[in-house]
């Protein structure tokens, strides 16, 4: 141990100082790059790490290894695919559904009609709905306990009730996702006009500006980033609609095909659902964050 | 002498109008919710009584009032509400003992945010009721599931919360600590935990309303007992009163668990002085 230390110790020496002085700066340098990049290249090697360690579970990597030192008992560190599946299994079932068979596209297209129309309508009903309820005092009177008992209430349990009425199908779907979206939507709407700045409404009313002309040029442009806040919610909201939507017996869609493959153990082909989620999910997120930074252009830093 | 009497009599009928009207504007809030929720209730009923709209679909009232009272006799009645309680116990229970912490560690560690950050935003991605197939594979259709799917609404909102609370605490007030020469303990425990309750409460209250969330979606999906199961076995049968007498245990519930949240809350921050 000591020699093999003391060897080292010669063995720079004789290199001589300079040698030395360049390397230590190398060394230097390069844990200066490090720490710059430190979080992509930690995030990168733990998820890594993750995604190896999912990979050997599934295929006996971890069971082979350790097999000399457990004996027998390593089997149990192999699991069968039915069980987690593995990432290069959820990537070639992937492959397959969307590029070799095409069948995800049905479904998606499916599930698609009923997320806009559900989304659209919770648009449609949830930010007059606010915008009035933060404009009229009165009117939120009313509405406010039936907002905030809706809101408290996990929405999904109304399902059972939506399949009564209208039956399993495109209407339910809808009005699911409709119950979902709409609260985030009227609640921050309502927040947005209650939060105007009263001084800009106190001075455009008192040089004459009527209810529409106010709403117009005042309310609409200071509660659009809360409508679009709340718009975000809303797509995540809606989401979970989509899946919990298509649990009585749906024909086809995503969370129909998620909820079959699950049935049938089919696990890659879970994930592969829960990922185009996902996927749907973060781009529409990414389409109104674009909205958002362009729409707040004119408006000065802070 | 007639007119000075009717005058006083104008007067005081005046006073009088205009002390009622104070006293409805002073409550008027009150007045127009409940006025509203009362008339909405009676419509309701009349919708049921009068056979415009078959009662089978919409119930009533007082027949979602008379199910809830035949239900607190029904032993089953009471065994799937002790199903879903615990569903929820255990599941947001686990969810508050690992988010906290885990949530203080990795808003104190730039390294450990690096290397869990990945993973807390991906899962934050996902809406975690998709996983349930999985979890169902994972862990059947008994109680467990229902524990997990819970645990994983909750989880993540507690953890972003307190993360976030941690990250924004006043970094003036660290440093005048640390010109004091306070200790790491003195300062996470004076000025970084107290600076991060109102976080972990916000959390608190978004996570129990994901943790509700699992509980309904975990047990429509799949399950032999709790409220959720009760509720759907009652549409499939038609019995609109029952789901209705459901629904409204999940409002109480939810809207009871934020309010002792919120209780809570306010005992943790008796000491902040009022901000008016």
């Amino acid at each position: 141990m000591t020699d093999a230390a003391d060897g080292g110790r010669s063995g720079m020496s004789s290199t001589g100082p300079m040698r030395a002085a360049s390397g230590e700066l190398q060394m230097r340098a390069t844990f200066r790059w490090y720490l710059a990049h430190e979080r992509a290249i930690l995030g990168t090697l733990v998820v890594m790490l993750f995604l190896i360690g999912w990979e050997g579970l599934e295929r006996g990597w971890w069971a082979d290894l350790l097999r000399p030192l457990l004996g027998a008992s390593a089997e149990r560190l192999q699991l069968k695919p039915i069980f987690i599946s593995s990432p290069t299994l959820i990537a070639a079932a992937a492959f397959r559904m969307f590029f070799v068979t095409g069948e995800i596209w049905r479904d998606l297209a499916w599930s698609g009609v009923g997320y806009v129309l559900g989304l659209g309508l919770a648009i449609a009903v949830g930010i007059p709905l606010g915008l009035a309820a933060g404009w009229y005092r009165r009117f939120s009177y009313a509405v406010e306990p039936f907002l905030s008992a809706l809101n408290a209430t996990p929405q999904v349990a109304f399902l059972p009730l939506i399949v009564v009425w209208v039956g399993t199908g495109l209407g339910e779907r809808v009005l699911i996702i409709f119950l979902l979206a709409v609260l985030p939507l009227a609640i921050n709407a309502h927040a947005a006009v209650r939060t105007t700045d009263p001084r800009l409404v106190k001075v455009a009313s008192s040089l004459g500006a009527g209810d529409w002309r106010l709403f117009r040029t005042i309310i609409l442009p200071s509660s659009l980033p809360f409508l679009l806040a709340g718009l975000r919610l809303a797509i995540g909201r809606g989401m979970i609609g989509v899946v919990v939507g298509e649990i009585y017996g749906s024909a086809a869609g995503i969370g129909a095909m998620i909820n079959q493959a699950g049935a049938r153990f089919q696990t890659d082909k879970v994930f592969v659902g829960v990922l185009t989620i996902v996927a749907a999910g973060v781009i529409l997120v990414e389409i109104v964050q674009r909205i958002e930074r362009r729409v707040d252009v004119w408006r000065a830093p802070a | 002498m007639a007119i000075p009497a009717n005058l006083e009599l104008a007067a005081h009928g005046e006073r009088r109008r205009t002390s009622l009207a104070r006293l409805y504007l002073e409550h008027e809030r009150l007045a127009i919710g409940g006025g509203t929720l009362i008339a909405v209730l009676l419509l309701w009923e009349a919708l049921g009584r009068s056979g415009l709209v078959d009662p089978l679909f919409i119930s009533s009232p007082t027949q979602v009032a008379q199910a809830g009272w035949q239900l607190s006799h029904d032993r089953d009645f009471w065994n799937d509400v002790e199903v879903s309680a615990t569903e929820f116990i255990l599941g947001y229970g686990a969810a508050l003992a690992l988010a906290i912490p885990l949530g203080l560690a990795v808003g104190l560690s730039k390294r450990l945010q690096y290397m869990i950050g990945p993973f807390i935003d991906t899962l934050n991605a996902v809406p975690r009721v998709t996983l349930l197939p999985l979890i169902i594979i994972w862990c059947g259709i008994g109680i467990w599931s229902k524990v997990v799917v819970v645990f994983l609404g909750a989880v993540i909102p507690i953890l972003i919360n307190t993360q976030s609370g941690v990250k924004t605490s006043e970094a003036r007030f660290i440093r005048v600590a640390r010109s004091f020469s306070a200790s790491r303990v003195k300062i996470f425990s004076s000025i970084i935990l107290p600076g991060t309750v109102p976080f972990i409460f916000t959390g608190l209250k978004y996570g129990a309303g994901r943790a509700l969330l699992g509980v309904v979606v975990g047990e429509l999906y799949a399950s032999t007992a709790g409220l959720g199961h009760m509720i759907a076995d009652a549409g499939n049968t038609f019995q609109t009163d029952i789901v209705f007498f459901g629904v409204l245990l999940f409002m109480a519930t939810g809207l009871f668990v934020v309010a002792l949240l919120g209780a809570v809350e306010r005992r943790f921050e008796k000491w902040r002085p009022d901000p008016r």
